[in-house]
């Protein structure tokens, strides 16, 4: 194979995989399957069931989907997994201390992320051979069935000529009311993603550092609420299969849109301990409105030292009206150069 | 093989490389790129919030005129686990920040570099890959 070409599969993979998350150095150093002896057993709460609590970070470098050019290849061999964390190093070292983007472009308005200890390299990651989180052949998130297409677009339609008039016409993360990692289903976030569980009789608590939301999931069989009642983040129910915590989550507000869902989105979530520390966290979500078929995914969580520290996002928002203050300066200045013109 | 081998691993690792970068809001709405702005003073108060945290600073002008500047910069979440606190960046503290200023042309820029007079950075002193974000206190 010619260089040109190598570097054409390469260029390829790249540009296919733009909603991949950046490289952990740390989440390849073991480079070992998540998952452990079958022969290990969790240890239990006082009331005798699984224990899940600690801190955890879902941090990883695996991209949600798979990069295309890997086709139906699911997991990494051990020499491969040894390449790309090396390769992973070395871009990690570029990657803190070093401006990655062109100044005077709009990409290079940003602080550095590694300034603040925010690069995923610096942060500790969970690993896994996997070469993306979604699992099956296909690796990837379905097509949106039409009528989601529709419903993105036209709320898309709606916004347009208005994104800038107030608070209500930005969106949910600017406005601090829910960010995409959130879920369920949980997903990293771009740094800050650790989270805590606690447990107590007939509920586990989830906390997210980012942004600071807790799940209260009751466990002790009650139902769901009415379906009248609708919820950012949903309405969690819990129980136990085995060592398994299984979540089920429905009553999601059509704003929510994990990648384009609608409220009638239907998450299913399993937490299993597999030593002491890890977790496999295993979510399928359906949503009829939304996609032809569901779709799953396997997380690696890994125990991180606490604590969670406090994400007090609505109150710290000025960008909020810096943001809007900078529209309507741009839209003065469109104003007067066209006055000027007149 | 072992070319197959690269295609894939060389592959995947660009891929991490094209992740975009990751903000809690597009900065370039609230800051202006055909604004850059290199700013030399002295710290007056760092705002540790989230979702952005703030350091003010004096910078006196060619004129002798001090004006006191805001800089945006990131979570200091991790900036806790690394060790930093609020006495870490104490006022009177000498900094030079690189950065953009804000579209509606108030005294604010987002800092893009942030260093001390003699170019070390300001936080990351012995921080590097490796480190793990964990904390050492």
């Amino acid at each position: 194979m010619t260089h040109r070409c190598l570097a054409a599969v390469v260029l390829t993979v790249a540009i296919v995989t733009l909603v991949a998350v950046p490289a952990s150095a740390q989440a390849l150093a073991a480079a070992k399957a998540t998952g452990a002896a079958p022969s290990w057993t969790p240890p239990r709460t006082p009331d005798g069931v699984p224990d899940l609590q600690g801190f955890w970070t879902n941090a990883t470098s695996i991209p949600l989907e798979r990069p295309k050019g890997l086709g139906a290849k699911e997991f990494y061999t051990d020499e491969e997994a040894a390449q790309r964390e090396k390769a992973a190093q070395e871009q990690a070292e570029r990657t803190v201390g070093g401006r990655q983007t062109e100044p005077g472009t709009t990409a290079d308005v940003h602080y550095d992320l590694s300034q603040f200890g925010l690069a995923r390299a610096q942060s500790k990651s969970a690993v896994s051979k996997r070469t993306s989180l979604i699992v099956g052949p296909d690796g990837q998130i379905p097509p949106l069935l039409p009528e989601a297409q529709k419903r993105q677009a036209d709320r898309t339609a709606a916004n347009r000529g208005h994104q800038f008039d107030g608070p209500e016409n930005r969106g949910l993360s600017e406005r601090c009311i829910l960010w995409p990692n959130e879920g369920p289903p949980m997903l990293q976030a771009g740094y800050n993603s650790n989270l805590q569980i606690v447990q107590g009789p007939g509920y586990v608590a989830i906390l997210q550092e980012m942004i600071h939301d807790v799940r209260i999931i009751p466990t002790d069989g009650r139902p769901h609420v009415p379906s009248n009642i609708r919820q950012w983040m949903g309405d969690s129910r819990g129980h136990w299969e085995g060592n398994t915590l299984v979540v089920d989550t429905t009553n999601f507000t059509g704003r929510t849109a994990f990648r384009g869902s609608s409220e009638n989105l239907h998450v299913i979530e399993r937490f299993t301990r597999t030593d002491d520390d890890n977790i496999v966290y295993e979510f399928t979500v359906e949503d009829p409105s939304t996609w032809a078929k569901p779709w799953s995914a396997q997380v690696p969580m890994t125990k991180t030292p606490g604590p969670v520290y406090e994400y007090a996002c609505q109150e710290g928002n000025y960008g909020m009206a810096n943001i809007l203050s900078g529209a309507r300066a741009t839209e003065r200045a469109a104003e007067e150069a066209a006055a000027k013109k007149n | 093989m072992r070319k197959g081998l690269s295609i894939v691993v060389a592959g995947a690792v660009l891929a991490l490389a094209a992740a975009p970068v990751w903000a809690h809001h597009a900065f370039a709405q609230e800051f202006d790129e055909k604004k850059p702005i290199t700013l030399r003073g002295t710290v007056t108060k760092w705002e540790l919030i989230n979702p952005h945290s703030w350091i003010h600073m004096d910078v006196k002008g060619a004129d002798g005129k001090v004006i006191n500047w805001m800089v945006e910069g990131g979570s200091p979440n991790n900036l806790f686990r690394l060790g930093f606190t609020k006495d870490s960046l104490p006022p009177g503290t000498e900094i030079v920040v690189d950065g953009y200023q804000a579209k509606d042309g108030a005294y604010r820029a987002v800092g893009k570099d942030l260093t001390f007079p003699d170019g070390k950075r300001l936080f990351m002193g012995g921080s590097a890959p490796g480190s793990h974000g964990e904390s050492e206190r």
